[in-house]
């Protein structure tokens, strides 16, 4: 189980190197460019529900890039809950 | 639970210092523990003493050196790194005849070792990138 924190566009390396290897049982956090990859019927949005991993967003990085249409498996956290994410899981992985 | 920090980023350009200065707020308040922020890369900039913020700006030299101070957080900049970004403490400004030391007190100079220390202590190790 990974936590995987996405702060890279949807058309960059980071996100296709990311999605490669999330795996169900997975989580993904989007933040800084990486939440335009949460934009309800885009390819990236498609993409990463297909990867089958758990989908969250940081609210302030999504309200700041105008990102407020969210594909429907992508759940908005604060800072506290991407605290709460890494409690869970053991290891990170930052993509960037 | 004990977390350490990777930065990664320049705290002048984008957000990522910002967010992991917020996380590493948010981290203390759920009663964890910060072992380590370690500062590498164009990271290393955080320490910049000398760096002057706009009024309506939070200054991120004095917003990591409260944190710091606040929690007994040790903040630590990797010296290849910060030697390259003109961020010298005082020995290293004496070695390099330089004129004064350029990174705030609250920071101290150390080496890729102490990174790895801060993985092999902490339950945690947190990076910020981008």
């Amino acid at each position: 189980m990974i936590l995987h924190t996405l702060n890279a566009s949807p058309s960059s390396a980071a996100f296709t190197d990311c999605v490669s290897i999330m795996a169900k049982g997975d989580a993904l956090v989007l933040m800084g460019d990486g939440v335009y990859a949460a934009l309800a019927g885009t390819e990236a949005s498609k993409t990463l529900q297909e990867t089958d991993a758990s989908l969250y967003i940081m609210t302030a990085d999504a309200l700041a890039a105008g990102v407020t249409n969210l594909a429907a498996a992508v759940s908005r956290i604060n800072m506290e809950g991407l605290v709460t994410l890494t409690e869970t899981f053991p290891r990170q992985q930052a993509w960037y | 639970m004990i977390y350490s920090l990777l930065v990664l980023s320049s705290p002048f350009s984008g957000h990522s210092s910002r967010r992991a200065a917020q996380f590493a707020h948010c981290v203390t308040a759920r009663g964890h523990t910060i072992h380590r922020v370690f500062f590498l890369d164009a990271g290393t900039l955080a320490s910049a003493a000398n760096s002057v913020s706009a009024q309506d700006e939070e200054s991120p030299v004095t917003g990591w050196a409260e944190l710091a101070d606040q929690h007994g957080i040790e903040l630590a900049i990797c010296i290849t790194s910060a030697l390259k970004h003109g961020m010298l403490d005082q020995v290293e400004a004496d070695r390099h005849e330089r004129a004064s030391p350029t990174i705030d007190a609250a920071f101290t100079v150390s080496g890729l070792g102490q990174l790895v220390d801060a993985y092999a202590s902490s339950d945690r190790l947190i990076t910020f990138g981008g």
